[in-house]
């Protein structure tokens, strides 16, 4: 009996340990490659100079973010940018994806053209866009060829106010990350069998009643998994607003770092860089959990238990 | 009274795919029609069309005097059993079931009361707060089942409900669906390729073959009756035997027997004037019998036994012909059988076009 027994309990131990030892090279190349660094830039953010050149601790890095005018308008664009550039996108790449899936006459043709922003580096889309808004640039240049403008009528894009520069940002992000988006929730959709729409609509539904009560819900890992990618690089945007616009004339939070950290030489910009991208990190983290928790993601475990 | 009229219904899904060709069809009230045919007949497709899942190409579909032929699915009050179930995994069986009735704004104490009655009906009441990844295949084929009840429909499709399951739910599920159907009265049409589980549970069968249909009739027409040499050889298990034979002298022949038949099939042979027929003969209308009464002797190739009776393979000429024998007989491979035909059972076909001899 005994004997029959041991090996059983050694096998269930080592079993239970297995998942472990998966993950222990990761959770070693995490240590070295991405905790080091961020609990370097933790201390950093802490210090008025490296401590081997007797930096001392200091709170003054943070005190400079705050003080710092530019940092509210950062704050308040990459708010705009995040809210309606997300929701914009995931309307028209929801859309879309539903298109897509009923595999019309030239769907695949049409996948393969809407996925070629997305294949284009940001430096080269913040180049597009610069040359083609500048108001001797291809876009208007185009519309005056076209007839829909005259030689006068030429738009200044890049000359307007703060709203429309967001808005000019905003839609060429969409115009760039609409198609991963899409395909996203393309593959999410083609995983469901086609029945379950089906049967909703055989049950009563109309198509909005079937796609609210049954495609969405059914979809709703999927929605939250791409969401929160675009928040997360939403957060994120800068190159391309550099590239239009240059920098400081449309501040965002992650430009606001790449300013104070590179452009600036003295060692107080470079330390109240790296408060603000630590400031930068707590948002990023901030904005997900709260994602997650509003639509539920999180407690979704219990909820399918119960 | 009728219920639903298919006329010259056609489905085309590309230049050279048709799903359903042409079929035509009368279905009566409260009545349980069984589609059945190979894979790739068309089933589902014509199926999908009443529903208003797949667009006509041509003909009408007419639903209690109602052409429902452009009708959005939600409009036509029929309500359908999918082959996957199609049960959403994310509602739980209740409101599954009240999915329906919740979209026609069924007040709440009636929703209750007939999503409790369904559910009593098919059995899951103590499952009702249960999702569907928490139950087996044969408690979610239920719920598909109330599901489609509960919204008392005018007409209730079910593809193949049955085939997802294990051979013995399967057919404790055939007796449970007949009796569904004779409580809640729904004019039923049933899809399935199995022909015994189509015996066993129609009024009437609908065969198709490359979308059309070949026979319509009682289990019993089908089977004593059969339309053609497609119907007797895909009816029965197992199906019927052919024996290609001529018509000579007022014999029908074949190189290893000569048979003289009842008066009424003469008749029939000799109205119908050809010579070159096919005659089929199902296994338990063989008969093994003493020698000098025997048509022909045949060498004993399988035996398969069944429980209740056995199949006995035996050889005639290059074809395996199938019998019906009763169990523990003591048969040998190899043995010789004397057997003979019952000659009031004879299913006689033209060999041209396959098709039954008229008039006997
Ligand atoms: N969406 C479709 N597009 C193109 N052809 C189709 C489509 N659906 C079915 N077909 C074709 O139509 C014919 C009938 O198919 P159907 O699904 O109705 O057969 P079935 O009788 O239900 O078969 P099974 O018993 O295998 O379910 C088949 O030849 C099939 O290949
Ligand atoms: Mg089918």
């Amino acid at each position: 009996m005994n004997a029959s027994k041991t090996p059983g309990l050694i096998r269930e131990r080592q079993e239970r340990m297995a998942p472990y030892l998966l993950i222990a090279p990761a959770v070693i190349y995490y240590a070295i490659f991405w905790l080091f660094p961020v609990l370097n830039a933790i201390s950093g953010s802490f210090l008025s100079a490296p401590l081997k050149q007797g930096g001392e601790w200091t709170l003054k890095n943070y005190a400079a973010v705050f003080t710092d005018s530019m940092f509210y308008r950062a704050l308040i664009n990459t708010a705009i940018i995040v809210v309606v550039s997300v929701s914009l996108e995931f309307v028209l790449a929801f859309a879309l994806a539903l298109l897509i899936n009923k595999k019309f006459r030239g769907s695949s043709l049409f996948l393969f053209l809407a996925i070629i922003p997305m294949s284009l580096p940001a430096v080269a889309v913040g180049a597009m866009w610069n040359s083609g808004l500048a108001t001797n640039g291809w876009l208007n240049s185009a519309l005056v060829h076209l007839g829909i403008l005259g030689e006068a009528e030429k738009i200044p894009f890049l000359a307007g106010g703060q709203g429309a520069n967001i808005l000019l940002i905003i839609l060429v992000d969409a115009w760039q990350v609409i198609p991963f988006m899409m395909i996203i929730l393309l593959s999410g959709m083609q995983g469901l069998k086609p029945e379950m729409a089906e049967a909703g609509r055989v049950f009563g539904g109309t198509r909005w009643q079937v796609l609210h009560k049954i495609t969405i819900p059914m979809l709703k890992q999927t929605i939250v998994t791409a969401m929160i990618l675009r928040i997360i690089a939403a957060i994120q945007i800068w190159l391309i607003i550099v590239m239009i616009f240059g920098f400081n004339r449309l501040p965002v939070l992650m430009e606001q770092i790449v300013v104070n950290v590179d452009l600036y030489t003295a060692e107080t910009f470079f330390r109240k860089g790296m408060a603000l991208s630590v400031l930068v990190a707590l948002i990023v983290s901030l904005a997900s959990v709260a994602y997650l928790k509003a639509s539920g993601a999180l407690g979704a475990k219990k909820e399918e238990a119960s | 009274m009728t219920t639903l009229t298919l006329t010259n219904l056609a489905k085309r899904y590309s230049r050279s795919v048709w799903g359903v060709r042409s079929m035509s069809l009368d279905v009566k009230d409260k009545e349980f029609v069984v589609f059945l045919g190979p894979s790739g007949c068309g089933k589902t497709t014509c199926m999908r069309m009443i529903a208003g899942l797949e667009t006509v190409t041509r003909g009408r579909i007419i639903l209690k005097g109602q052409d429902i032929t452009d009708l959005p699915p939600k409009d036509r009050g029929v309500s359908m059993v999918f082959q996957n179930y199609a049960i959403w995994p994310h509602m739980n069986v209740y409101d599954n079931i009240a999915f329906a009735l919740r979209l026609k704004n069924v007040d709440r104490k009636e929703l209750n009361q007939r999503v409790k009655k369904v559910a009593q009906m098919v059995r899951i009441e103590p499952l009702l707060k249960r999702f569907p990844g928490q139950m087996s295949g044969g408690q979610q084929q239920r719920v598909a089942l109330a599901r489609a009840l509960a919204v008392e429909p005018r007409l209730f499709l079910m593809d193949e409900p049955l085939s997802n399951l294990d051979a013995k739910l399967r057919v404790s599920m055939r007796t449970e669906l007949k009796t569904i159907h004779q409580e809640s009265g729904a004019t039923s049409i049933f899809v399935t390729h199995d022909q015994s589980e189509a015996m066993s549970m129609a009024d009437r069968i609908v065969i198709m073959k490359d979308g059309e249909i070949v026979q319509t009739g009682t289990p019993e027409e089908v089977y004593f009756q059969s339309a053609n040499t497609f119907v007797a050889g895909f009816i029965g298990t197992p199906p019927a035997n052919f024996f290609p034979v001529e018509w000579k002298n007022g014999k029908l022949e074949h190189p290893r027997f000569q048979l003289s038949p009842p008066p009424a099939l003469h008749q029939a042979i000799e109205n119908h004037g050809k010579n070159r027929l096919i005659l089929g003969v199902r296994p338990e209308s063989i008969q093994v019998v003493r020698e000098e009464e025997a048509l022909f002797i045949a060498p004993v190739l399988v035996v398969e036994p069944q429980g209740s009776h056995q199949i006995v393979a035996v050889q005639v000429e290059d074809e395996v012909v199938k019998l019906i024998m009763p169990p523990a007989c003591g048969v040998q491979p190899g043995e010789l059988l004397p057997l003979t035909f019952d000659s009031t059972r004879l299913h006689l076909f033209d060999e041209e076009s396959q098709l039954r001899i008229p008039g006997y």
